[in-house]
């Protein structure tokens, strides 16, 4: 079955795998969706579970490039958008006034002089002034690209209104030269870790795509695909005592990155399988504040054993 | 097939998952691309389209199985022994004789649209409605017939005909017993739900159960949220920031051209600067838990916040709010400094020495309490200086306005020295307040 939508998404998963992004089901639809409606996803999720990971992905699955835009207080559409090339613009009116005498050449009267002027073509707010930043870059590129906005929950409101007409028409006015609409429309992927609630209206613009913490089937394949050369037993068994901390109530809960580093950690050390005393040293590679690996530490021999049964 | 959607639709908005229009359309588009044919895919697919929160989507889960269950997992099976010795005429016998399963269904759901099922509401409805369906699907004539041929019937034992017809009905009946059960989870359970609110809200704070305690706060919390967002952000030319080149220009063109006197923008963003008191002693008792939880959701959505209680002695909550859960936080306040007699001359003073270098023009100051002082001294002049240096000072009373000033309460006194004095003793007056707030703050 390659046709309809069931084969594209299923493309979809292989061709992230292929890019060793391995993904759900939910995940695969959720793009697939995104590129048929040409609608942005907003992607939520706790950290470290692959929401960049994701457009990264994408953009080598897509052979589009990636254009990111990562969001802070403070930003603005000069950052995000446009800026007009300042330095520039000042010398333009330099030499402008340099070459007046021969723009008004011959013109008698205030009259005559100030017809001329008209006249003359303006490129003071002209594309030559324009500095695209991200967001435009990722509406004007000729080949379509992908556009991650990263941790959107980190701008403020402003910015948030800002996305509104880029990412439900994919076009932006710039008052000095009027809309400017996508030439090919940019799959936008935007991602978000809850600081701070996303506005309604800009919610209602995206699909939404939920990633949580990966079950264990699923954990299992993504270390085999990221981390390849550790050996099934101890991949099992990480993966088993991994997910038992999750139940934990922690500060942090250890996400897939996590996962991924401590199994790197543990194929540096040579290790062969997973003892007590090797899972209390390197504890600090997948918790990161001293209260959690204190409760953990408590922990670890009965997940060890359930993880080797 | 549009009307399946937007049935569903209807059934999420039940449930409390919001669905704007435009989300609908989106919905049809989705389906547009991948049909309705692969359940599975369906679910996955509306459920990046439909629900935008986490919560959402469980409940989106939740009523995606109940809905589409209908629709898609009808047993299709043919009965076991089809019979023809029947001389039943009614309808519905005909039905019970030949019709599958599913085309029983379909009957059903008819005769189930015909009776407005849709419009249950309560737990107690469902016999109505199962008797009502019954009756639109000819169950009173068959029975009737049933009769009659019992009373021709000479023998005592009724015929085997009659006995399997008699089976059919009361299969019949649990069937749509069962559907009913199921419109009522669908449709009725949660404008239970929506009716518990309306409750809610208008309910004096000192009676609430405390098991409701989580549904309070979750409408308690959006109050808090709307607070935070009545503080503006405003632009400011100033000496550092982004060079503003239209400005520089024309504040130039009178030097001739040459700029020398550059304007700069800078974004000034307004953080709202908070200080909450909130009254934890014997006399507000009932009322305490309450302002506590709205205390706490402050905490939660304002980052610029000190939150303290007392009876007496002023203590910071600050930290263990914006850490901890909401009932343990409540709990561990009220147990480490509620209960005791209420002292305002203390609690000020408190204030002041603690953070009178906090208050500034920008901050506001909302004391949560009673005003009963217990006959102590007021040291009203305490409120004065902290009124005069913030921006605003509110005072929420949780009681009635009519036993303001009666016995120890010396509202009148503490109320000179506020921009404004509220009373707020359930969910309606907050929201009252808050929008009152949000007029006159800014």
């Amino acid at each position: 079955m390659t046709k309809g939508p069931e084969g594209q998404i299923k493309k979809i998963m292989n061709g992230f795998a292929k890019h060793k992004y391995i993904c759900s089901e939910q995940l695969a639809t959720a793009v697939y969706l995104a590129t048929k409606l040409e609608k942005p996803i907003l992607v939520e999720g706790p950290p470290g579970v692959g929401k960049t990971e994701l457009a990264n992905t994408a953009s080598l699955f897509y052979k589009k490039s990636l254009l990111r835009l990562q969001c802070y207080e403070g930003l603005d559409e000069s950052k995000s958008l446009y800026e007009w090339r300042y330095g520039k613009q000042l010398l333009y009116t330099q030499i402008l006034k340099e070459q007046m005498q021969e723009v008004l050449g011959g013109a008698k009267g205030l009259k005559n002089s100030l017809n001329r002027l008209l006249k003359f073509e303006d490129i003071f707010f002209s594309e030559e002034f324009l500095e695209s930043r991200p967001l435009l870059q990722a509406l004007t590129s000729e080949k379509g690209s992908v556009l991650l906005i990263d941790e959107v929950d980190k701008s403020d409101e402003e910015f948030e209104a800002l996305l509104l007409e880029i990412l439900s028409e994919f076009q932006v006015s710039i008052p000095e030269l009027g809309v400017r609409k996508a030439k090919v429309k940019p799959l936008v992927i935007l991602t978000s870790n809850n600081s701070r609630e996303i506005g309604d209206a800009l919610k209602r613009r995206c699909l939404h795509l939920y990633i949580p913490f990966p079950d264990v089937k699923l954990e299992r394949k993504i270390l085999e695909a990221r981390v390849p050369e550790i050996n099934a037993s101890l991949r099992n068994q990480l993966v088993s005592y991994v997910q038992s901390i999750r139940t934990l109530d922690l500060k942090k809960l250890p996400a897939i990155s996590e996962t991924i580093d401590w199994a790197k950690t543990l194929i540096l050390l040579n290790a062969k399988e997973l003892d007590p005393q090797l899972a209390k040293d390197t504890l600090n590679v997948l918790l990161k504040y001293q209260q959690d690996i204190e409760i953990v530490t408590k922990e670890i021999p009965g997940f060890i054993s359930s993880a080797a049964g | 097939m549009d009307r399946v959607l937007t049935d569903f639709v209807k059934v999420l908005r039940n449930a409390n998952v919001e669905v704007s229009p435009a989300e609908t359309m989106d919905a049809i588009s989705v389906i547009d691309a991948i049909g309705y044919a692969n359940k599975k895919l369906l679910k996955r697919s509306l459920a990046v389209a439909l629900p935008k929160t986490l919560e959402e989507k469980q409940q989106f889960s939740k009523c995606f199985d109940a809905f589409f269950s209908e629709d898609f997992n009808k047993e299709t099976k043919e009965k076991e022994q089809p019979f023809n010795d029947i001389s039943l005429n009614s309808d519905l016998a005909k039905h019970l004789k030949e019709d599958s399963q599913a085309e029983l269904m379909l009957a059903i759901e008819k005769a189930a649209e015909k009776s407005e099922i849709r419009e249950i509401k309560y737990f107690t409805q469902r016999s109505v409605f199962t008797r009502r369906i019954l009756e639109e699907m000819g169950v009173g004539d068959l029975e009737n017939e049933l009769m009659q041929i019992g009373a021709m019937n000479s023998n005592s034992l009724p015929t085997e005909t009659e006995q399997q017809m008699r089976n059919y009905l009361n299969n019949l009946r649990e069937v749509v017993s069962d559907y009913v059960q199921e419109q009522f989870l669908l449709h009725g359970d949660v404008s239970g739900e929506k009716l518990r609110e309306q409750i809610f809200r208008s309910m004096n704070m000192a009676q609430i159960d405390r098991s409701y305690l989580h549904e309070v706060h979750s409408l308690v919390r959006k109050m808090a949220k709307k607070l935070v967002n009545m503080y503006s952000r405003r632009k400011k030319n100033y000496r550092k920031g982004k060079l503003n080149v239209r400005k520089t220009i024309q504040k130039n063109w009178s030097n001739q051209g040459i700029l020398f006197n550059l304007r700069w923008s800078y974004k000034k963003i307004d953080k709202p600067k908070i200080i909450v008191l909130c009254d934890v002693s014997g006399s507000v008792g009932a009322y305490s838990r309450f302002m506590l939880m709205f205390l706490f959701s402050l905490t939660e959505v304002i980052s610029k916040i000190r939150a303290f209680v007392f009876s007496s002695h002023l203590g910071e909550v600050t930290e263990h709010f914006k850490k901890g859960h909401l009932e343990p936080a409540i709990e561990d306040a009220l147990s480490k400094y509620g209960g005791g007699s209420t002292d305002y001359a203390q609690a000020l003073s408190d204030l002041t020495s603690l953070c009178m270098d906090d208050i500034d023009k920008k901050t506001t100051v909302v004391i949560l309490g009673d005003a009963r002082n217990n006959f102590g001294p007021e040291k009203a002049h305490l409120l004065k200086g902290i009124y005069e240096r913030a921006k605003q000072v509110f005072w929420l009373n949780p009681e009635g306005k009519y036993r303001w000033d009666t016995g120890d309460s010396v509202m009148k006194t503490y109320s000179a020295y506020c921009t404004k004095v509220f009373q707020c003793g359930n969910i309606d007056q907050l929201e009252r307040v808050i929008s009152t707030l949000l007029r006159t703050a800014i």
